[in-house]
């Protein structure tokens, strides 16, 4: 029995649920380099070319060298692709191979479930995510000055936030796939897309007032947002805003997460 | 009295096929329960309506007076099942597949541990505690799938073919561990298409045909519904049968061939002596005599008017169709072959 077992068994966490959270962390953990190396190698390259090599010409942008600007961005997408991800893959491998039944046919409650993958996958977003800060940081203060961190109370909410909601989307799109390109496409097509219109990689003043309005609709541009002004303190949107309508979005996704496993959805005929 | 399961009309329906219609049951509690019936009669369907796996389309279920839906967990809670498929957590070796499954029982971790090694040891694959499920031989995932079963003490164990596939030590292995386990107060539920099996090991069975129950009883009830044939070798031919036979209720058929007596009839071997007899009272010397009793099989054939034990490469695609489940949602099924997929990670 781990030390962590221990901690677990006393507290008044249900042993079903903590189980599952622990299995679904443990499947990750243990393959660092399918997980945790490509995220990693992915953002060392971003760095590079984007901050160091292409950043020198851009110079400045909102009163930041570019490769600080971009440092939030490239957090946010690595932390909710990673939580996205580990949810559906997770779930999708489950009913392809069958032995999400071991689950299904256990004691424990829908709600529980949903949140066991919930959890687990908002935490390896979140463990990319530091991956990605200490990356990022390590090349900005080695180049620049060390990285700021403003609002730090702001930066952990909106963090936390973040990959509750696409950990959350991760389980719908788990269930809802029909096939692993299934989850490629919803990765690659609509998720990166998103994140790379969602001001990562540019300031919104930069962009025509039309541009600027139809961005104003991609809930990516209040995430990335969010996390620059955790870091930089400099906001383009009412941060408080942003939080209120991410935590909603989570609490409304996650009801519908335990609505698809009471009603079997994708799990029973 | 609580009975381990009490079904009402259950039905289960997928688009217009009717794969239960109707089954009432009762199994009680601690007996070895047989569920006979040709693929595609509703067997994994039933069970699967019991853990959770397909949604009812009507009637009750009830697991020791737990509702399958209304009151899932403790339904579920009660009931440890080694399904025909295997349906394994390959990302772990299979004892820690063993305490994830305890613990999703509410087993606590120290003792999570120990219920898996004591599982292992059961099945006697202790030995290969350390490796992953697809590493282990077709026997070996037999015995693991028992294990799996076993590792949360449960009160209702319900094998779903435990047999297909397995070779005749391993058969005998398992019909001796659940037969243990039946002595020992859990309630198993078999279901099967080896009449053997079922004759051997069931207190009770239940034959399930095309989504209906067609009748319950114990395997020496549905015996005696059988035929049986008396085969009577005289010294003499016989020109007329005795004339007892002919007043008997029991008995279906006479036929006299030159010196040999047929005689098809229910409870043969309760006939037989009355036949002596009156043959000897006739003067006729009996040379030889033959009684073949009527099979489980025979009767169960009878019954379902279909064949049974067919030969291993029919199954595949018959287990399919028993699986209509799958039909429905192929994505639950290994539909293809996966296995390229199996040690994706992402």
């Amino acid at each position: 029995m781990s030390v962590v077992d221990r901690v677990a068994a006393r507290t008044p966490l249900p042993t079903g649920f903590y189980t599952l959270t622990k299995r679904e962390i443990l499947r990750f953990v243990r393959r660092p380099k399918n997980t945790f190396a490509p995220p990693a190698i992915t953002n060392v390259l971003y760095f590079s070319v984007f901050g160091v090599v292409l950043g020198a010409r851009v110079g400045e942008i909102i009163g930041v060298p570019y490769i600080l600007f971009i440092l939030p961005g490239l957090i946010v997408l690595g932390a909710i692709s990673n939580a996205f991800e580990n949810a559906s893959f997770s779930i999708f491998h489950g009913r392809w191979n069958e032995y999400i039944h071991e689950t299904l046919t256990s004691p424990l409650s829908y709600t529980q479930m949903v949140w066991a993958y919930i959890l687990s996958s908002a935490f390896r977003g979140l463990l990319v995510g530091g991956i990605i800060a200490a990356i990022g940081g390590g090349i900005i203060s080695y180049l620049y000055q060390p990285v700021p961190i403003e609002q730090p109370v702001y930066l952990l909410a909106f963090m936390l936030v973040i990959v509750l909601l696409f950990a959350s989307l991760g389980v719908v799109g788990g269930l809802l796939a029909t096939d692993f390109d299934d989850l490629t496409m919803m990765n690659q097509f609509i998720l990166r897309p998103l994140v790379f219109f969602g001001a990562v990689f540019y300031s919104l003043e930069d962009l025509t007032p039309l541009l600027r309005d139809v961005s104003m609709l991609n809930p990516m541009v209040y995430m990335v947002n969010g996390v620059r002004y955790g870091f930089l303190g400099v906001a383009e949107v009412d941060p408080n805003l942003s939080l209120f309508v991410l935590g909603g979005a989570t609490v409304v996704v996650a009801s519908i997460d335990v609505w698809l496993f009471k009603r079997g959805y994708g799990l029973t005929d | 009295m609580t009975h381990a399961l009490e079904i009402t009309d259950l039905r289960k329906s997928y688009g217009g096929v009717q794969a239960l219609d109707g089954v009432s049951l009762t199994v009680p509690e601690g007996s070895f329960f047989g569920l006979l019936g040709p693929n595609g009669a509703g067997k994994t369907t039933f069970i699967n309506i019991l853990v959770g796996l397909v949604r009812k389309s009507g009637g009750e279920a009830l697991v020791f007076g737990h509702d399958v839906e209304d009151d899932y967990r403790a339904a579920r809670d009660a009931i440890g099942l080694a399904p025909q498929e295997f349906n394994v957590d390959r990302f772990f070796p299979i004892h820690e597949v063993l305490e994830h499954k305890a613990g999703y029982h509410g087993v606590p971790a120290s003792e999570a541990e120990e219920r898996a090694a004591e599982a292992l040891q059961r099945v006697g694959i202790y030995d290969k505690r350390n490796t992953r499920f697809d590493w282990l031989s077709g026997g070996m995932k037999r015995r693991f799938m028992l294990a799996r079963a076993l590792v949360t003490d449960p009160d209702l164990l319900i094998l779903d073919e435990p047999s297909a596939g397995v070779d005749v030590q391993l058969r005998r292995d398992l019909w001796e561990l659940v037969t243990e386990l039946n002595e020992q107060g859990t309630t198993i539920l078999l279901t099967t298409h080896y009449i053997e099996e079922a004759e051997r090991l069931c207190d009770e069975v239940a034959i399930l045909d095309s989504g209906r129950i067609v009748t319950v009883a114990t395997p020496e009830e549905l015996k005696d519904r059988g035929l049986d044939r008396i085969v009577v070798t005289l010294r003499e031919p016989l020109s007329v049968a005795p004339s007892v036979l002919s007043d008997d209720d029991r008995v279906e058929s006479i036929e006299c061939e030159g010196n040999r007596l047929v005689v098809t009839a229910r409870q043969g071997g309760l006939l037989a002596p009355t036949l002596v007899r009156e043959l000897d009272r006739g003067g006729f010397e009996i040379v030889d005599m033959e009684i073949a009793r009527t099979s489980l099989e025979e009767v169960f054939v009878e019954l379902t008017n279909s064949g049974v034990d067919r030969p291993e490469n029919q199954r595949d695609e018959e287990t399919s169709a028993d699986d209509r489940d799958r039909e429905e949602a192929p994505l639950v099924t290994d539909g293809g072959d996966p296995a390229d997929q199996r040690g994706r990670s992402q």
